[in-house]
């Protein structure tokens, strides 16, 4: 009897195996690997399955997350430029993949990586605490021209897109600060809670809880346009500061992908920008929604890894 | 009351109470194996619990923190390998208990201690949350120097007999935290190019070098039977009576305390807290002679102190949403895969899950006492088996530990070479301890000196105006002074005997 039972649930199984093998068609393979060197319950992590869940039924494939940590995303990239070019395998690309192949000398770059989407911005805020005298940028800028280094602005770590910014403002608004790292986005947060620094720049998903809780203010962001979560909080572009901070996410894949494979993804991704749960997810995580096909993909990261150079050698962060 | 409830009817849920056993029992084991931290044992079953329920999967993920924080000094007593970061002061006298075949009793104290630490520390996290994380914002730059400092000064008491050669060890240490990236800077140091030292020495690799390799390497050197260890007496658990637990109340409170400062300050940890309440269990013990040489309240201080950390440490991820360690960054990781956004707003909220989860803690810390009396007796059996074996795999564990942390072979290098400095400086007679804790300290010494620096143009006064930082520095100055006080009475007592 039981016996029977058994049969019946393996006929079941065997037959939901090939109804999906229908559906995948048109993508050549049934698993596909994506990886991050994100540990589990990371940004890139979470991001990462959320968008299994969803792209799953979309394109007809069953993805498998695989954490890849250690050297900043030297060994996710290795892994990657090992790996067949055949659409079986991709990376969740962050800024930290550029800016690791820039600043050690990893086995394999991101140069040997090709990108093929990009799919959001996560938006470079500027932050006060809820009392602050600041309002926006604006205000900033003039206190720090009226007492030149005595502003103090927290950013995350020494090679962070934080800094790069705070770096760029100083130049473009002729002003001077005091930039002062630290080992991550939460030590940022309690420096500026406790008023040690004046200033602190981060990303919304870090700092939603403050925010919400009525500790933390936004008083700009780095971003083409004013937030949909965040209406009244002004860009700095809004305020004449000429900056624009896209720190991307997207994916890669190893070089020489087939194009029918690319055309999958590409019409996978904006399919799934498009699913109402999934944008209900991105909209509250205050993500940006950022599509660009592989040829803007790659301009993005050529262009983002040519900026980041610059800096690295200006501070004279790059190794060797 | 409402908060009692909520913790109650969590308590009386069969999936809450599996969760709590299972990741004890988990964290246990993972915590007990070289290599496999707490964040490793909690990473390896995070994707587990994606498709649970919230609180279930909170529970569990706590629950291995709590049983790896105490799982880590099973090996520390029995091989002198510490198993977590934190377990590494509790080396010092568990493994000397060992030898004397005094190990049942050590890990009798250890497993006791524990649990009451866990269990206070879970009170203070449910009652206190609030002043407790107001803690945690005055801990400003020049606060955590002051911090680092006291840690440091702690190298007078850990390394008798031999202050310079403890400085000197100290140092070393200081010297290796150095290697990597420049904190504030950007820029690279030490690293000769090697984009695996671009992170720096991991403390972890270099404990289990010194202590482990150490160990194993002096025993082949020794080539004469030294099993010091009398069979008959350790082969069973031996958990401290009632009355010995109140002789030893000094050395717990005081466990209970520092871990209940230190804990919910991001960033200090567990490693520092077992390390400052055994100096301080030391300075206020009456027989502080006999630390070093198998004292039990050298044991249960250290064990209360990190356990007492393991819900003191949820206070920044609970009330900013900020993690504070490895660890509770993964537990953060498990809310927001949740939905659920931890920071001021959790408390009202998410009530129901935020005191299932302190009350599934409770029952975890309860099951990590009865499980601890279940696998003790079978790990004192295993580490009596004859000393080929038991070398040989200690070796083996600590490797493939060491290697499934990145999957990097370049890591082992990196504890044969601590291991061979570690060898040597044992034949030198200098004391290890020292290395560790600059290895540990370095960093959070150096970055916050010069942050603060860098906040007042130069001006060393902010060490001595802010509050914080001249309370730590005026009892690091204390520890100094009485150390290098009895060191020197020491000193001419025997010159003149």
């Amino acid at each position: 009897m039981k016996y029977r039972h058994f049969l019946g649930a393996l006929v079941a199984v065997s037959a939901t195996v090939s109804l999906a093998a229908e559906a995948l068609a048109d993508y050549p393979h049934s698993t596909v690997k994506l990886v991050t060197h994100s540990s589990p319950g990371g940004g890139t992590d979470v991001f990462l399955r959320k968008l299994s869940q969803h792209l799953g039924p979309i394109m007809g494939v069953n993805f498998v997350v695989e954490n890849v940590r250690g050297g900043g995303g030297a060994k996710a990239m290795a892994v990657l430029a090992n790996s067949p070019a055949d659409g079986s395998i991709f990376y969740g690309t962050t800024p930290s993949y550029v800016n690791t192949s820039l600043l050690s000398s990893p086995e394999a770059s991101f140069t040997d990586l090709d990108p093929v989407v990009n799919m959001f911005y996560d938006p470079q805020v500027v932050y006060v605490r809820a009392n602050s005298p600041y309002q926006d940028l604006t205000d900033v800028v003039e206190d720090a021209k009226s007492r030149p280094q005595q502003v103090i602005v927290a950013v995350s770590t020494p090679s962070s897109l934080d800094r790069q910014v705070m770096e760029q403002f100083q130049t473009v608004t002729g002003t001077e600060v005091t930039i002062l790292t630290h080992d991550g986005g939460g030590d940022v947060i309690l420096n500026v809670l406790n008023g040690t620094a004046q200033v602190g720049i981060g990303e919304i998903a870090e700092l939603r809880g403050q925010i919400d809780a009525g500790e933390l203010r936004l008083i700009t962001t780095y971003t083409d346009e004013r937030l949909d979560l965040f209406p009244d909080v002004k860009t700095a572009k809004e305020q004449g500061i000429d900056l624009v901070v896209r720190k991307f996410r997207g994916l890669a894949g190893p070089k020489g992908l087939p194009e029918d494979v690319v055309t999958a993804w590409e019409e996978g991704i904006q399919k799934l920008l498009a699913d109402p749960e999934f944008k209900a997810w991105y909209e509250g995580e205050g993500v940006i929604p950022a599509y660009l096909d592989q040829e803007g993909a790659r301009a993005l990261t050529a262009e983002f890894a040519t900026e980041m150079k610059a800096f690295f050698t200006e501070y004279n962060i790059q190794a060797e | 009351m409402d908060g009692f409830i909520h913790a109650l009817s969590a308590v009386t849920s069969w999936q809450i109470l599996l969760a709590a056993g299972g990741g004890v029992l988990w964290g246990i084991l993972g915590g007990a194996l070289p290599g496999i931290s707490p964040s490793i044992a909690m990473a390896l079953l995070l994707p587990f619990t994606y498709d649970m329920s919230p609180l279930m999967a909170l529970v569990m993920l706590g629950s291995v923190y709590i049983g790896a924080e105490y799982g880590g000094s099973i090996p520390a007593i029995l091989i002198r390998t510490p198993g977590t970061n934190a377990a590494a002061a509790t080396v010092i006298d568990g493994y000397v208990m060992h030898q004397q075949g005094r190990g049942g009793e050590a890990l009798g104290l250890s497993l006791t201690g524990g649990t009451i630490g866990g269990l206070f520390g879970l009170i203070l996290l449910a009652t206190l949350t609030k002043p407790l994380s107001d803690l945690a914002l005055m801990f400003t730059p020049p606060a955590y120097f002051a911090l680092g400092l006291l840690g440091l000064s702690i190298i007078a008491s850990v390394s008798e007999g031999s202050m310079v050669k403890g400085l000197i060890a100290g140092v070393l240490g200081l010297m290796l935290a150095t290697v990597g990236t420049d904190p504030l800077s950007g820029v690279t140091r030490f690293t000769f190019g090697e984009p695996e030292l671009l992170e720096g020495v991991h403390f972890i690799l270099v404990m289990l070098g010194v202590f482990a390799v150490a160990e194993l390497m002096s025993k082949l050197a020794d080539n004469e039977p030294d099993d010091l260890v009398k069979p008959d007496t350790v082969s069973k658990l031996v958990l401290p009576s009632l009355s010995k637990l109140w002789s030893l109340r000094r050395a717990q409170a005081i466990g209970c305390a520092v871990g209940a400062l230190e804990g919910p300050v991001p960033g200090a940890g567990g490693t520092v807290a077992s390390f400052l309440s055994y100096n301080e269990a030391r300075r206020w013990s009456k027989t502080p002679e006999q630390f070093g040489k198998g004292s039990e309240e050298g044991v249960i201080a250290p064990e209360t102190a990190n356990n007492v950390v393991t819900a003191t440490a949820l206070v920044p991820t609970l009330s900013f949403g900020i993690p504070g360690s490895n660890s509770t960054a993964i537990l953060l990781g498990g809310f927001l895969i949740h939905g659920l956004q931890p920071g001021p707003l959790l408390f009202s909220t998410n009530p129901d899950i935020l005191y299932g989860l302190f009350g599934g803690l409770f029952v975890a810390n309860i099951m990590m006492f009865l499980i601890g009396i279940v696998i003790l007796g079978p790990a004192i059996w295993l580490v009596n088996r004859p000393r080929p074996y038991l070398n040989a795999s200690i070796l083996a564990l600590v490797f493939s530990g060491i290697y499934s942390i990145n999957n990097s072979i370049f890591d082992l290098w990196v504890v044969l070479a601590a291991g061979a400095i570690g060898y040597v400086l044992r034949v030198l007679k200098f004391p290890a301890l020292p290395l560790i804790l600059g290895l540990v300290l370095g960093y959070m010494i150096e970055s916050n000196y010069r942050r603060s620096l860098l906040l007042t143009q130069g001006d060393h006064a902010v060490f001595f105006q802010n509050g914080v930082s001249a309370f730590l520095m005026g009892c690091a100055i204390v520890v100094l002074v009485l150390g290098a006080y009895t060191e020197f009475r020491r000193f001419r007592r025997e010159a003149t005997a």
